[in-house]
Formats: structure tokens, C-alpha cells, sequence
């Protein structure tokens, strides 16, 4: 008996420092390499409202701003069909890159979650400041989860109110069982390999840090456990969430949780819509295999709905 | 009232007739990376087959009696038939290999979410310890399981996540000497 545990011991300690020394196979033409970065580092004016407008007019100053901000392991990419759908609107778009994103793997590696919460609050006062009052939020999957944080932890008590805060497939509980073990199995596999085409490789992380997915899981418990207590929407702000009814990332259980746990400050209910699809942030279509008409649809339906809102 | 006592008598008495250890008591559960469920134990040894060896039991724990009390967490219950093996019968200490089966079921509440999934059939592999002191009525088990999928995931209840560990406390109603 005592044999056989020292064996699995050695074992197990082999398989521990092998597994610590193991690096991802990245390559150039990856997002997670030191070539290809997001855009928005090079040109934020292209995509911050804050830096193309450093001093806007009163003009400007008139118009609804949404920050959209993306979710984890992604990039400014993921709200660009939606910046091209809208780009004969009345409103402008800030589409943030959340802190530790577009940039290398071992930069990610090194981020926490209130460095991806970060960017959004970034933007947020910098329109605050420069005299905005028409802001609104919309964030897919994490950046949901990074929103209703923001609720939970009090952040817009001393700012302004956002009109709307819109969440897409936001993730308070994963999908996936195992990625709550991600604590205990973490050290052990360093970081997971997502199945994705080349081209997606260039705007998602295709290896994920094991430590990011701590973070992860770190802010969605947060966010649970908030909504299990009770968490009161702002003053005057109306909130949405859109959820793919067989989200295979984020449960679609998440928005049961928000419907439960997420009130508005006169205690009603916030809406809630759940979409006929399969697939993982559902407003996200570019460079999906095959898109169908129904998820052509569900993304017009949103699109739709989050642009009425923005006048 | 007198009905029910005898019944209450005749059902413990035809356990004592058959049964070599009757256990029941607490168990406090938690679910890696979500809710405590906690609710009621019960395990059985059979006088006549691999006594304080083989365990048959059943368990009920509920959200309800953790999470759930006074919050927005689901309120959810399991139903759980486990056979347990003890080794090491003749110490205090005892190792547990144990499985277990069931029925989970979540109140997703709402007319609009009755759509997803709320309800899933369980099957958990367990290992665990157990201390019961001879001279003492009690037993103190512990035990790491773990729910394996039955069903594609975006098909099973969000908040059924596959780790948990319970403490169960139990008082051992009878201990039949062989």
C-alpha cells in the first residue's frame, strides 16, 4: 500500500513539473504572439470615442455613446460588425479592448480580471469627464459579467448613470463542468488549446493561460454570489440581457441568475430575452463556419433593439 | 396519534430485525464553485450480507436548507441511492469507496426559462473516510465525489457543477453486534 502511494506520488509530482515547463506551441501567425496585436493599439482613435474626439463640440457632446467591450480571450473584433452595421447612426461607438488582451500570451498570462474591468472604466470616465451624458454599456460574455460588477460593487454611485447596459451571453456559470476545477487541475495542464480556424486564431487567444481562467472564474463568483444578495440596477438605467438558449460557453442559466438576483431600482425586473440559437455570443457572426438564417435573425433582432435605444 | 406511533415503531423494528447498522443524520454538502446543499442522510448494512461492509443509503440535499436560504440562488434538490464500501471494518477509521445515483432537480422559477434545462439523472463515483468510534453512537463521514455528464453540457442545469465534498454527521440508531 505504502508502495503503491509513493509511486503515485512520484508520479504525480513528474506530471506536475513537466506540465509547470510546458510553454504553448504559439506562432506568428497568432494573436497570443509578438506580431499580430490588436488594431486599436495602433489607431484608438479608430475605435475610442475618447481619443477620436479628445475635445469634442457641444455637437458631440449631444450624441449617445456605447462602450462595447468584448469577452474573454477576444478582441475589439467581435463588436465590429455591429460598429459597421451602425456606421450611419446618430451614435458613436467606443469599442474598448479590455487590459491584457491583443497583446502577447504572456501579457494576458499576467492579467487579472479588474485589469480587463479596467479598460471599460477607462472609457468610461474619460467621456465622463469630457462631458458626455448620453453613455451606454454593452458587453458579450465576460464583459457581461465585468458589467454587472460594476452594479454589484456600487461603481456608478459616484458617476453617471448609463441609459442602458445591454449584456450578450453574459456568463455568471460556464458551460463547460470542468472549468470549475480549473483551481485544482489548473497547474497541472497550464493552459487549454481552443479549437479554432487560422483566421480566428488572429483575434483569439489560441492557447489560454490556466491563471486567466482563475480570473475568470474569480469574477463570475463574484458576480454569483452579488446576485445571490441582490444587486439594484442605477437610477434611470435600463438593462437588457440577450442569451443564446443553448449557450455551449456561457450557461444560459447565467441570465436566470440575472433575472433572479438583478432589479431595477423600483424592483422590478430587468428584461430578458432568450434567443433561438446555438452558438456563443450570437451578435458575433464573422467568421463563424456557417451562418444561418435564423442567426442572421437573432442578430438583426439585437442590433435592432440595442440601436432603438441609443437616440 | 397512536397509529402513527405504531408505525413509526413497526418500521424501526423491522429494521432492527434486518439491519446490522442503521445510520441517519445531517450532511452538509458544497459544490466546488457554487452552492452549499444540505439536507438528510441515511445508510443501512444488512445483518446478512457483508455487514458494516456494504452500505446502501439514500440522501436528500437541497439549496433550500443552504444557498438558497434567504438569497436568489436556485433552489435546488438531489435525490441520491449510493452503495458504499467500507474497508478497514474492524478500525475506527475506514476508508469509503462509495457510488451514487439520483435525480437532481432545479425551480428555474419562471414561465420564460421553461425552456432550459432544470433536471438531470446523477451518477457519482465517491471516495471518502469515515471515523466511528466504537463506544460511541456517532460517525463522522466525509467524502469527494463527482457528478460525470450524462448529457451533452449546454443540455444539463447550469448549476449543477460536478465537485462537491459533504460532511455527514450521523447518530447510529442501532449497531448490532454479530
Amino acid at each position: 500500500m505504502k508502495a503503491l502511494l509513493r509511486n503515485i506520488s512520484i508520479c504525480l509530482s513528474i506530471l506536475l513539473i513537466v506540465a509547470c515547463n510546458a510553454t504553448p506551441d504559439i506562432t506568428d501567425a497568432m494573436l497570443d504572439g509578438d506580431v499580430i496585436f490588436d488594431p486599436s493599439l495602433y489607431a484608438p482613435e479608430d475605435y475610442l470615442v475618447s481619443a477620436k474626439y479628445p475635445s469634442p463640440t457641444q455637437e458631440d457632446l449631444k450624441k449617445h455613446v456605447l462602450i462595447a467591450a468584448h469577452g474573454y480571450s477576444a478582441s475589439t473584433f467581435e463588436w465590429h460588425e455591429f460598429a459597421e452595421w451602425s456606421a450611419d447612426s446618430s451614435y458613436r461607438i467606443s469599442s474598448v479592448l479590455l487590459d491584457g488582451h491583443g497583446r502577447t500570451y504572456e501579457d494576458f498570462r499576467a492579467s487579472k480580471w479588474e485589469d480587463w474591468r479596467a479598460a471599460i472604466i477607462r472609457e468610461f470616465e474619460l467621456l465622463e469627464d469630457l462631458g458626455y451624458t448620453k453613455i451606454s454599456l454593452v458587453g458579450s460574455s465576460t464583459s457581461g459579467a465585468l458589467l454587472l460588477e460594476l452594479m454589484e460593487s456600487g461603481y456608478f454611485n459616484s458617476h453617471i448613470k448609463p441609459k442602458n447596459i445591454f449584456l450578450i451571453d453574459p456568463i455568471v456559470v460556464p458551460t463547460a463542468k470542468l472549468q470549475s476545477l480549473a483551481g485544482i487541475i489548473g497547474p497541472m495542464i497550464v493552459f487549454l488549446e481552443v479549437d479554432q480556424t487560422a483566421e480566428e486564431d488572429k483575434y483569439w487567444y489560441h492557447f489560454r493561460p490556466q491563471e486567466t481562467v482563475n480570473e475568470l472564474n474569480q469574477v463570475i463568483q463574484k458576480v454569483r454570489k452579488g446576485l445571490e444578495k441582490g444587486v439594484t440596477v442605477p437610477s434611470g438605467t435600463y438593462v437588457k440581457s440577450f442569451h443564446s438558449k443553448n449557450d455551449p460557453t456561457a450557461s444560459t442559466t447565467s441570465t436566470v441568475l440575472i433575472y433572479k438576483g438583478l432589479k431595477n431600482s423600483d424592483g422590478s425586473k430587468v428584461d430578458v430575452q432568450l434567443m433561438d440559437s446555438d452558438i456563443h455570443v450570437f451578435t458575433r457572426l464573422s467568421l463563424r463556419p456557417s451562418v444561418s438564417p435564423k442567426e442572421l435573425s437573432n442578430q438583426l433582432d439585437a442590433f435592432t433593439q440595442i440601436s432603438k435605444r441609443l437616440k | 396519534m397512536k397509529t402513527r406511533f405504531f408505525i413509526v415503531f413497526l418500521f424501526c423494528a423491522s429494521f432492527h430485525i434486518q439491519a446490522q447498522q442503521l445510520n441517519v443524520g445531517i450532511r452538509l454538502q458544497k459544490t466546488q464553485q457554487m452552492y452549499w446543499e444540505n439536507g438528510i442522510s441515511a445508510q443501512y448494512s444488512f445483518a446478512n450480507f457483508k455487514p458494516n461492509r456494504l452500505f446502501v443509503g439514500f440522501d436528500f440535499v437541497t439549496s433550500r436548507l443552504g444557498t438558497a436560504m434567504n438569497s436568489n440562488a436556485l433552489k435546488q434538490d438531489s435525490y441520491i441511492f449510493s452503495g458504499s464500501w467500507y474497508f478497514f471494518k474492524n478500525k475506527p477509521f475506514h476508508l469509503i469507496g462509495r457510488l451514487n445515483t439520483g435525480y437532481f432537480n432545479a425551480d428555474l422559477e419562471y414561465e420564460i426559462f421553461d425552456d432550459l434545462p432544470s433536471s438531470a439523472f446523477l451518477l457519482a463515483p465517491e471516495i471518502g473516510f469515515n471515523y466511528s468510534p466504537k463506544e460511541l453512537p456517532i460517525a463522522l463521514n466525509m467524502g469527494l465525489g463527482y457528478y460525470l455528464s450524462m448529457q451533452d453540457e449546454n443540455k444539463s442545469p447550469g448549476t449543477l457543477q460536478p465537485m462537491y465534498y459533504h460532511l455527514t454527521m450521523y447518530y447510529k440508531l442501532f449497531n448490532q453486534k454479530k
